[in-house]
Order: structure tokens, then sequence, then C-alpha cells
């Protein structure tokens, strides 16, 4: 085990390795996509009155003329110092990786409940499906996965705006709440930070910080207990991980939530400026309108792509838990009087998990680029609606900052899917 | 399988003895409408075997008639479009704007699901719309197939440096996330129709080069390549006429799911304004109507359309996937 683990650690150490020549291929494609973007600056610096010759020695300076590598060197040395350029007209005066660190928790947002929920919901279904093969259930269930996977995003995102929008559900004159933090555009720029915020007060936050604190310290001093006073019986193993296990949980949560309240106290209180997570903002400023006005504006968006995201991992499932099941050591757990439930929950969807898990993983790094049409239907301000929206007004720095930060993004999901293949199925080894 | 053998051997026996018991049974052959109810039993259980074992009952799942009939129905709208509409093309597209319809009315005799954008009849655009969104799913999938056939084969047959170059670049482009890709370069190339779909399905060849390589490699392990190549058959004759068809079954397979999958691509393109708006598109109906809530009727239809496309080819899709694919045992 420990063997494996240290081959593990060489493994991923020498992926990431590997990274970094993709990530320069990555650039200098990105850079070849904005050479061909790019127009010409000079005629917006014409226009802004400049003569002939001031013309000439601006473009000059801006290094316009340059040769193609000495630009390419340019805009590199740039890249990995931090300055990713400006961006123009999306987020006018912003720099591009101000703006991600802005746009990204919003992303983050909308996507974190469907990332959670809909595995396991598809999962479940294309269990079923699985187990009633060619029945009523079964048919039901693939026919209202692919109505999913048929319609276009955008369609059912526009028919339940449709729907709730004449219902008069989804109205806010009901719900009596003043339209701050709303989803369209005309808002954009809006944080916790331009509003004034109250000063933190002894709100939900710090409660709950607190009661991490006191869980973190029982937590070690149980792990701490349990290793002292532990005699070991004839015939007992000694399970240490269990007891270190304790302590490292206790000490995680006890340095995060210390962490957190040096946060809370001070960073918070000097800087007054949010996390960027509109929900997590609410909280800490304990301002309940914003806080109601985030969620009921997400509870459409996250309806809509949680349906959408259902039918692959459906499909998926069900093909490769087809493919286990005929297999003969089910056969053999049933033969021994294993629990049906059992023979498919352990026996047989474990061992299909396999290539369900790669499609769970390339659907969350998906997500988290921002599922681009949920977004633009629903004018939700994150990463895939910039995107779409500096494309169209030739924002080229922001197309390139956010284009490179989603090929780092997908980058690290495929480490990490070739890393959970040996956690789910220990037969895999890398060398 | 095991009992399928024996009732094909008790087949064959049955011919041979078929003589034997003609003349055994001489008496009751020659009452009329008589037989012998073991031989009818026996003869209707091995056609119901043979039957469960040909392609085509397999094939003919309820999930796939209904993608088949799907099919038909947008196919039907796209041969029959002058028959079944009164306004021609030419009144439907862009550079004529209508002069006795007003955008966005409701249903009226004349125009039975109303107007859209400009006072185009929705229904005339929906049915003329059929010919140009199929033919448009199909021109990317053939480059991107084709493409990957080659590269695929190429890389999977040749190895060492010739693989590892292809397959590197297959791996970039396996990094970026391919819509917003499409949606980037599109842009730039211009608004021509063919442009954006050859562009479409040159960024969808590594999918299938992938799949292809993975397919030949394969293939290469049989016997019968091993037996070519000792015969002394050349390397392009191997390729070509041993390699190449028997595996591209796998590809063929899956060229509805990709139609499906295009015809999203696409319809989505389009419903961003990245196509040329000059074609009569259900994605492009989508983008001119999806702002008016008053008459979201006008973006509902399209839409629904788009949706019976894509699920006809998906199922039909997974239907010939499930039917003929030898790798998954369904």
């Amino acid at each position: 085990m420990a063997r494996k683990q240290t081959n593990m650690i060489k493994y991923i150490i020498k992926r990431i390795l590997f990274m970094i020549p993709m990530l320069m291929a990555v650039l200098i494609v990105t850079f070849l996509l904005s050479q061909m973007m790019m127009a010409d600056p000079s005629m917006s610096l014409l226009n802004i009155g400049m003569d002939e010759i001031a013309l000439q020695r601006e473009l000059d300076r801006l290094g316009f003329r340059d040769p193609i590598h000495i630009k390419l060197w340019k805009y590199l040395v740039n890249f990995f110092s931090g300055d990713w350029g400006v961006s123009y007209v999306a987020m006018p005066g912003t720099p591009v990786l101000d703006m991600i660190g802005k746009i990204w928790p919003k992303t983050i947002e909308l996507v974190i409940f469907p990332i959670i929920i809909a595995p396991i919901i598809a999962i479940k279904l294309g269990v079923t499906s699985a187990k009633h093969k060619n029945k009523n259930k079964d048919i039901i269930i693939r026919f209202a996965a692919i109505l999913g996977a048929g319609f276009p995003v955008f369609f059912i995102a526009k028919v339940l705006q449709m729907l709730f929008f004449n219902l008069r559900i989804y109205t806010f004159e009901e719900i009596n709440l003043p339209l701050m933090y709303s989803n369209s555009p005309g808002y954009m720029g809006y944080t916790s930070a331009d509003i004034i915020p109250p000063p933190p007060e002894f709100s939900l936050s710090y409660l709950s910080v607190l009661l991490f604190l006191i869980i973190s310290i029982f937590l070690v001093y149980k792990g701490a207990v349990s290793l002292k006073r532990k005699k070991l019986n004839y015939g007992e193993i000694d399970n240490k991980s269990k007891r270190t296990k304790y302590i490292i949980l206790g000490g995680i949560i006890m340095v995060t939530s210390s962490l957190l309240l040096i946060f809370l106290t001070n960073v918070l209180y000097t800087f007054s400026y949010g996390t960027g997570f509109r929900i997590i903002d609410a909280l800490l400023y304990n301002d309940q309108h914003h806080l109601w006005d985030t969620a009921i504006h997400l509870v459409i968006p996250v309806i809509c792509m949680v349906f959408v995201s259902l039918a692959p991992i459906t499909r998926q499932t069900r093909s490769s838990m087809l493919d286990v099941i005929d297999q003969d050591y089910i056969r053999t757990a049933r033969a021994k009087g294993v629990e049906e439930k059992t023979v498919l929950n352990k026996h047989a969807l474990r061992n299909s998990l396999l290539p369900t898990s790669t499609l769970i993983i390339g659907n969350t790094t998906a997500a988290l680029l921002g599922s681009l049409f949920i977004e633009i239907s629903f004018n939700y301000t994150g990463l895939g609606y910039y995107m779409v929206r500096s494309v169209f007004m030739g924002d080229y720095f922001v197309i390139q900052g956010i284009l490179v930060f989603s090929t780092i993004i997908i980058l690290f999901g495929t480490l990490l899917t070739d890393v959970m293949y040996t956690i789910i199925d220990p037969r895999v080894t890398y060398k | 399988m095991i009992q399928v053998k024996e009732i094909e051997i008790e087949d064959n026996q049955v011919k041979q003895n078929r003589k034997a018991l003609a003349i055994k049974y001489l008496k009751f052959i020659l009452i009329p409408g008589w037989r012998d109810p073991d031989i009818t039993a026996r003869e209707f259980e091995i056609e119901r075997i043979k039957s469960k074992r040909r392609l085509f009952r397999r094939f003919l799942t309820p999930l796939t008639i209904i993608g088949m009939l799907l099919i038909i129905f947008c196919v039907v709208l796209a041969v029959f479009a002058p028959w079944l509409t009164k306004i021609p093309l030419q009144e439907v597209t862009l550079p004529f704007y209508p002069s006795d319809t007003l955008p966005f009315e409701p249903p009226s005799p004349e125009h039975p699901l109303g107007t859209t954008f400009y006072g185009y009849d929705i229904l005339a655009r929906i049915i003329w719309g059929a010919r140009t969104t199929l033919s448009m799913a199909l021109v990317p999938v053939i480059i991107a197939q084709v493409g990957g056939l080659i590269f695929g084969t190429i890389s999977a047959y040749f190895g060492g440096w010739v693989d590892s170059l292809i397959m590197r670049i297959v791996d970039l482009m396996y990094v970026f996330p391919m819509m917003i890709l499409v949606i980037v370069i599109a842009p730039m190339l211009g608004t021509d129709l063919f442009t954006t779909l050859t562009l479409y399905g040159l960024l969808f060849i590594p999918f299938y080069t992938r799949f292809m390589r993975s397919t030949v490699l394969q293939v290469k392990q049989m016997v019968y390549v091993q037996a070519a190549k000792t015969g002394g058959a050349k390397k392009f004759k191997i390729m070509f006429n041993h390699v190449v068809p028997n595996a591209l079954s796998p590809m063929i397979i899956r060229f509805f799911g990709g139609i499906a999958r295009t015809l999203l691509g696409i319809a989505s393109l389009a419903w961003l304004g990245l196509v040329d708006q000059t074609v009569a598109n259900w994605g492009t109906d989508i983008n001119w109507a999806q702002e008016q809530f008053t008459a979201f009727m006008a973006a509902v239809y399209p839409g629904l359309f788009i949706g019976i496309a894509t699920i006809g080819f998906m199922l039909l899709g997974d239907g010939m996937r499930d039917a003929l694919d030898p790798r998954l045992h369904i």
C-alpha cells in the first residue's frame, strides 16, 4: 500500500510536469488565435484625434509592428508575470485576472448544486433502468433521459422561463424583494463591496465558526485520548489509521475555522470586500434580502441544469451496468444468497462505475467553466456569459484569458480522472 | 446458446428425414389442412430463435421504432416542402421583407402558427427549414468522420513518431473546451455557411481520431491480419483490404449519434447568431423570437422540431449501437 502511494505521488508529479509543455502549446495556440482576432488599432487611435506621426510612434511603442516571435515572447512573459491584459469592453478597465476572480465564484455558485445532486439521481436512475431492462420502467427512464439530451439546453431554459413568467410564480411583487442582485447584465459590476456593508456583527457565521472550533477540539481530544489509553488485546488489530484520522480531521477543521475567524474579524472589516460568492457574502454580512434574492434567482437555472446533466450519466450508467450484470461473479453472488439490493449496489455498481466516473468528472470540469447556454439564456453573469459577450464585442484579452483559464481547469480535471481511476479500480496502476 | 445448437442439429435431421416422414404420414398429408403437430411446433420454435438472432429483429425495439418515425417525419417535411406549404422559400428568408404581415402576429387562417420576426410565417419557415437544418447537420459529421478515419487509421497502423505526433495534437485539441473554441473562431471567419460547417467538422476530428485509433489497434491484433502479413501482403493492401473494412463498422454505428450531437451544436450556434442568417434554420428562429414573452410560441415551435429531429437520431443511434456493436453486450 505504501509503495503504491509513493508510486501515485510520483505519477502525479510526473503528470504535473507534463502539463507544462501542454500549457505552452495552449498558450501558443491562443496567441495565434488572438493574432487572428486582433483588429487594427490605428482606426480607433485616429478617431481620438491623433495625428499621423504620433500614431506611428504610438504603434511602435505598443509593439504593434514587432515580428511575431517577439510578440509571442512578450505575451509569454506577461502571462507568467500575471499580466493577462485589461478588458476594454466587457468589463471596462478591469484586469482579466481580477475579472475572472470576480466572475468565477458566481459560476461556481450556480453549478455547485447540480454537480452534487445530478450524479446521485442519475446513477440511481441508471441502476433502476438496468434492473428492469426493456420493461416499462426502463423505457420511461430512457425516454426521459433522452428528452433531456435531445432538446437544446437554451430551449429548455427559455420554456422554463416563459412558464414561470406567464404563470406569475416567479415575480417579485408577491415576494416583496428589491431587485438588487438580479441576474440582469445591467447590474453586472455589483458585489457586496459596492453596497456599503454593515459592520460585522455577532451573526450566524460567527456562531458556525465557533461551533466548528468546538467540534475540532473535541475530535483532537478524542483522537489523543484513544492514542494514549489504547491497550491491545490478543488478536486485536491495531487500527492506527482510524485514530490518526480523528487528529488529522480535527486539525484541519481547527486550522480552517481559526483562519476563517481571523478572516472575519480583520480582513473583511479592513477591506470590506466580499468573497464574490453572493450567498456567502450575504451570510457574512447577515443580509437577508440579498440572501433570499440570490437563492430565488438560482432556483430555475439549477433545475434546468440538473435536468440537462442527468441524461448522459443515466445512459452511461445503464449501459455499463448491463455490461457487468451478465458476469459470472454476479451470478455467484446471487447463488450465494446475497440480497438483490446488495448485488446491484455493491457487486454490480462498483464494477460499472469506472466509465461513469470519467463522464461525471468530465461533466464537472465542463460545468465549472460555466454552462454557456444556461448562463446566456438566464442572463447569469458567469464565466460562459462573459465569454460569449466578449466574443461578440471583440474583447480579445478576455477571450484569451478565459480560454487559457479553462484549459488549465480541464488539464487538472483529466489529472483528477486518472487519479480517481486508481481509487475506484485498484487494478489500475500507473508507472 | 447450447439449446440453440441442439435445435439447429435437430433442424438438419428434420430436413433429411422429411422424405421418410412424408411416406410415413402419407395418409394424413392427403387430408387437406392436416400437419403433424410435433413438426409444426418444432419448426415454429426454430423460426422464433432464428428471427431473434436476425439483425433486424434485434434492431426493432420500441424506442428505435419511435426514433425512425420521428426521422421519417422530419425527412418528409424536408422532401415534400413545396407541397406542404404554399409560401415559397424566397418569401420566408432574409432579403425579403413581407409588406402585408406584422411581426409576431397571433395565429390566423393564413398563418396557422402565427408569424415570427419580420412577419415571416412560422409554419413555412419550419417546413423549409427542415431541409437546411438536416443537411447542415450532415456536412460536419461527414467531414469529422472521414478526417477521423484517415488520421486514426494512419496513427494506429503506422505507429512510431507518426502516431505520437498525431496523438499529441489530438491531446492538445482535447484540452480546449470545444464549443467555446467554435464560438471563438466562427465569427473570425465570417458568416459564410459552408465555412462555419467546415470549421465545426474540422474541430471535431480529434474525437473520431481517438475512437478510430482504438478500434484499429484492436483489429490489428486479429488472426486474419497476421495471416495476411504471413502471406506476404503489402502494408497498404492489408490496411485497405483487411483493417479498414473491419474497423469501419463501429464508426458507422456512431454516425447517427454524431448527427444528433451536431444538429444540437449547429442549432446552438444558430441560436447565438453565428450561422448565416439568410438561411432558414430552426436555431435562428429561436434566436429571433426568444425575447418575445408575449408571443413565445414563435420560439417554442422551432425548438420542438429541433427536439424531434435530435431525439429521432439519438434513438436510432442507440438502437443501432445496441443491435450491431459487438463490444457492448446489451
